[in-house]
């Protein structure tokens, strides 16, 4: 029983939204990579299961989505990547997220998504949130070297595929993916970047993505796809869609978001997918968690303004 | 002399740090020392710096006593803080104060005259506004401590910054004029003060007519009541008249504390017309700040006022077209029920309630449910479900879950009043309805109300009403919901008693134990776990044991894990 005595103790600790001490987060991310590494490309994973996109550190949504879908190891979570940057509190989400993992292995998956990167987080937050909280970016250290090992696609009972970004036109089977070395820093270009980055798009065919990285892909291209590999549907984050789901190609393709009123401006739903042991999908959409004590704005003016 | 190296050092996480230290460094030194030294080395040098560091430098400044030599030497203290006083960022300046107010009531009545004091007059005098300001913030400590000659000479001060060219001065002398005013001899007030505050009040700047209506709750409670009416009352009037909405919402904001400080009778005479005016005011804002105090102050006046002059306005509010004006009053309408009495109620606000339960805005709603005990001690249950229990049965299936959630947390109350045969003909349904909820925390709420339901309405109820309905979800084809009859049976078990738990419950969860799913079984094995310590120990070893002994062998590491923690319970029992 001892075996996760530290674990529970922490997970207890990240439910109140409160970091983990530095030496507690080393524990964490060894024994997370330990079970990650032995994880492949394309992780198996059995239904029934919750699918989850973007989380973005909004740790209180996070806790509104478990609300919805119901607790770690009760209801089972697959979650597509994105846990941290933008929000306020991406050290205790992605903290509270792999120590879920650690704790409840076969219960819980957590992919790549493009912000669990070193150069990402520099830019959009991960990395001053660490410095902040820690005064030293060794947290930030822990983590991004932890990223490395986490799986970049799931494949829930050979039907639904799921990842965080879209297809790549280096990429035609399954297998391919098998055959990719994760264990590094997303790269700039290649078919791993592109998993990461890449977006549905209405044009046909594969197009350079407007984002820099990956690449869109258009109807013809989904469907090949699940065709070549016996897929019935490919779902997917990466995207703000403000009802928090979005079907496209033919439903061929699934967008889930579920950060709500992403960066505390967007005003869009969240979403998860549930997915019950008969493949039978269902959406629950779901807005922000109340924020208590923070007052509704009113337009009374700052005082510089005088 | 590191520590006062890191003070010069080019990283201000490390001059802060050393800031910080200053007790420290100053002990070290000793007194003498830093009073010759340390003291001036920080007056020449540091006040350059950034205002982090500043902010910090002021707030250590101000703990430095002890370690000086004691208040007999605190003034020297006084020159670096008075500096600081005078500084660009206002951060620095409130904590200049803070600390010079502090040092204040350390120092010897002879360096308060000699030196103390001329601070303030410098501060008052000098050229830029900033450290104007801050003398403001010194007059109601200084003035208890002045002889007569100075405390004449402080209240001539003051009167010259209420008169200061910049708004910021006027601001600044405006915010503390109420609590000057309280240290001051009431003929004084009379004749020197009240002026300035009218004068305040007629600022040309809004920001400093609103700090005016602040004054007038303070000012007018010392006051006498024919006082009042004289000078405070036309102040409040002109105020919730102004032309900048920023005085008219403050004037809304402290509409409680201005009829009080006026009294119950020029309040039904004169304040009654201004408050109509605030809740039909163009600016939304000014609208809800207005709402929020409809409970407040109808509790001030006689029932026939509320109902002839603020009933019409709160039949507007209710249709505002402001969702944040419609929250704010659903959040205190329920508080007029006990001011009505039945009568009223039934006849002026039930009618409200039931347009506000339909309310668009979810919180709208949900304000209103969460207070709906207040409305049914009043009017009595009967009358309450008869005319609301329609809107609440209807927003038992709100698209809001959090809608939903308030109005389970409701219905024990509900039953409890109600009685077995009604509830059991409108509501019951609706109670299993919710044990199929897509959200889980209605799932969960819902099997806690069942817990709740029974200690109502006794075991028995439970065993022909709830049990079989609750025991029959375990067929549902999602695990999510199967998972509901096993947190039924864990919340009901503490209720329904031994028999009703091996007789109905213990059949099903050995069916449970192959159920396909994982998930199912561990949490067969936590359900077990709960009601083993309920049961007979032969019961325990006869028939819970085997079910956990094979879901022990199960191939899942979880479901292992539950079920060796529940054996043991199990062999702790037998």
């Amino acid at each position: 029983m001892g075996e996760f005595q530290d674990v529970d103790r922490y997970i207890s600790i990240l439910k109140e939204c409160k970091p983990l001490l530095e030496n507690e987060v080393k524990d964490l991310c060894e024994k997370a990579k330990e079970i990650l590494s032995k994880e492949s490309n394309v992780q198996g994973v059995k239904c029934p299961v919750t699918v989850c996109g973007d989380i973005h550190g909004q740790f209180h949504d996070l806790m509104e989505l478990f609300k919805i879908g119901g607790n770690c190891p009760d209801t089972n979570y697959l979650f597509m990547g994105d846990y941290v940057d933008r929000g306020f509190y991406s050290v205790e989400t992605v903290t509270l997220l792999v120590a879920l993992k650690v704790r409840y292995k076969d219960r819980v998956t957590i992919l790549r998504g493009n912000h669990e990167s070193r150069q990402i987080t520099q830019v959009y937050g991960f990395y001053d949130e660490c410095l902040r909280k820690y005064g030293n970016p060794n947290i930030w250290k822990l983590f991004t070297d932890l990223f490395d090992y986490l799986p970049l696609t799931a494949l829930i009972e050979n039907q639904v595929f799921c990842l965080h970004g879209g297809l790549s036109p280096s990429i035609d089977t399954l297998d391919h993916i098998e055959n990719l070395d994760r264990v590094q820093e997303v790269p700039h270009e290649g078919a791993m970047c592109d998993l990461l980055w890449s977006d549905p798009d209405e044009r046909c065919g594969f197009s350079y993505s407007p984002r820099g990285a990956g690449y869109t892909f258009g109807k013809d291209i989904s469907e090949q796809f699940n065709h070549n590999n016996g897929l019935t549907l490919v779902a997917r984050a990466h995207q703000l869609v403000m009802e928090g789901y979005n079907w496209c190609h033919d439903q061929n393709v699934v967008t889930i978001f579920s950060a709500p009123n992403y960066c505390y401006r967007c005003g869009n739903l969240a979403a998860i997918m549930e997915i019950d042991e008969k493949m039978k999908h269902t959406f629950l959409q779901f807005d922000p968690a109340p924020r208590r004590g923070e007052p509704h704005v009113t337009r009374r003016t700052p005082d510089y303004f005088l | 002399m590191i520590l006062i190296d890191e003070l010069k050092n080019d990283d201000i996480q490390l001059r802060l740090n050393s800031i910080r230290k200053l007790q420290s460094i100053a002990k070290a030194l000793g007194p003498d020392r830093t009073r010759a030294e340390l003291i001036p080395y920080l007056q020449d040098s540091v006040l350059e710096d950034e205002d982090e560091v500043l902010v910090a430098l002021c707030e250590e400044l101000g703990k430095l006593t002890d370690f000086i030599g004691g208040p007999e030497h605190s003034t020297c203290l006084l020159p670096p803080l008075e500096v600081l006083a005078g500084a660009e960022e206002v951060v620095v300046r409130e904590k200049a104060v803070e600390s010079l107010c502090k040092i204040a009531q350390e120092i010897t009545n002879s360096a308060f005259e000699d030196i103390f004091i001329h601070v303030l007059f410098r501060l008052s005098k000098a050229d830029w506004f900033t450290s104007k300001t801050s003398a403001c913030g010194l007059f109601t400590i200084s003035y208890g401590r002045a002889n007569a000659e100075f405390k004449k000479s402080l209240r001539k001060t003051f009167i010259q910054l209420c008169h200061d060219d910049t708004p910021m001065v006027r601001r600044a002398a405006a915010s503390a004029l109420g609590n000057f005013a309280k240290q001051i001899e009431k003929e004084a007030v009379k004749s020197e003060i009240l002026p300035l505050f009218q004068t305040l009040s007629n600022d040309e700047q809004d920001s400093v007519r609103l700090l005016g209506v602040e004054n007038c709750a303070l000012i007018g409670s010392m006051l006498t009541q024919e006082e009042n009416i004289h000078l405070i009352l036309p102040v409040i009037k002109s105020c919730s008249l102004d032309k900048s909405w920023r005085v008219r919402f403050m004037v809304a904001r402290l509409f409680k504390e201005l009829c009080e400080a006026v009294g119950p009778e020029i309040t039904k005479s004169e304040l009654v017309q201004a408050f109509v005016k605030l809740l039909k005011d163009t600016e939304a804002e000014v609208r809800t700040e207005a709402s929020l105090r409809i409970t407040d102050v109808c509790g001030l006046l006689p029932k026939d006022t509320c109902i002839r002059t603020i009933l019409p306005c709160i039949n507007d509010l209710v249709g505002d077209g402001s969702q944040h004006v419609r929250a704010a009053l659903a959040q205190v309408i329920m508080g007029l029920a006990p001011i009505f009495g039945k009568e009223d109620t039934n006849t002026h606000l039930v009618e409200l309630f039931k347009k506000l339960l339909v309310d668009d805005f979810p919180d709208v709603r949900l304000n209103i449910i969460s207070k709906l005990d207040l409305v049914s001690k009043v009017i009595g249950i009967e009358s309450l479900s008869k005319s609301l229990l329609p809107s609440i049965v209807d927003l038992a299936e709100d698209h809001q879950w959090r809608v939903r959630l308030a109005i389970i947390d409701y219905i024990p109350l509900l039953a409890t009043q109600l009685g077995v045969e009604f509830f059991d003909e409108k509501l019951s349904s609706l109670c299993m309805t919710w044990l199929g909820d897509p959200v889980y925390s209605i799932r969960e709420a819902a099997t806690s109300n069942l817990k709740k339901l029974t200690e109502v309405f006794g075991v028995d109820w439970a065993k022909n009403n709830i049990i079989p309905k609750v025991l029959s979800l375990h067929t549902h084809p999602n695990y999510l919901y199967r998972m509901t009859t096993l947190f039924s049976i864990s919340v009901l078990s503490s209720v329904v008693g031994g028999d009703v738990i091996s007789g109905s419950m213990l059949p099903l969860l050995s069916k449970m134990v192959t159920d396909k799913v994982p998930n199912i079984r561990f949490n067969v094995a936590k359900t077990l776990q709960t009601v083993i310590p309920l049961l007979d120990s032969t019961i325990v070893q006869q028939r819970v044991k085997p079910l956990l002994i094979k879901l022990q062998e199960d191939s899942d590491k979880d479901v292992k894990f539950y079920a060796t923690q529940a054996l043991q319970l199990c062999n702790l029992t037998s």
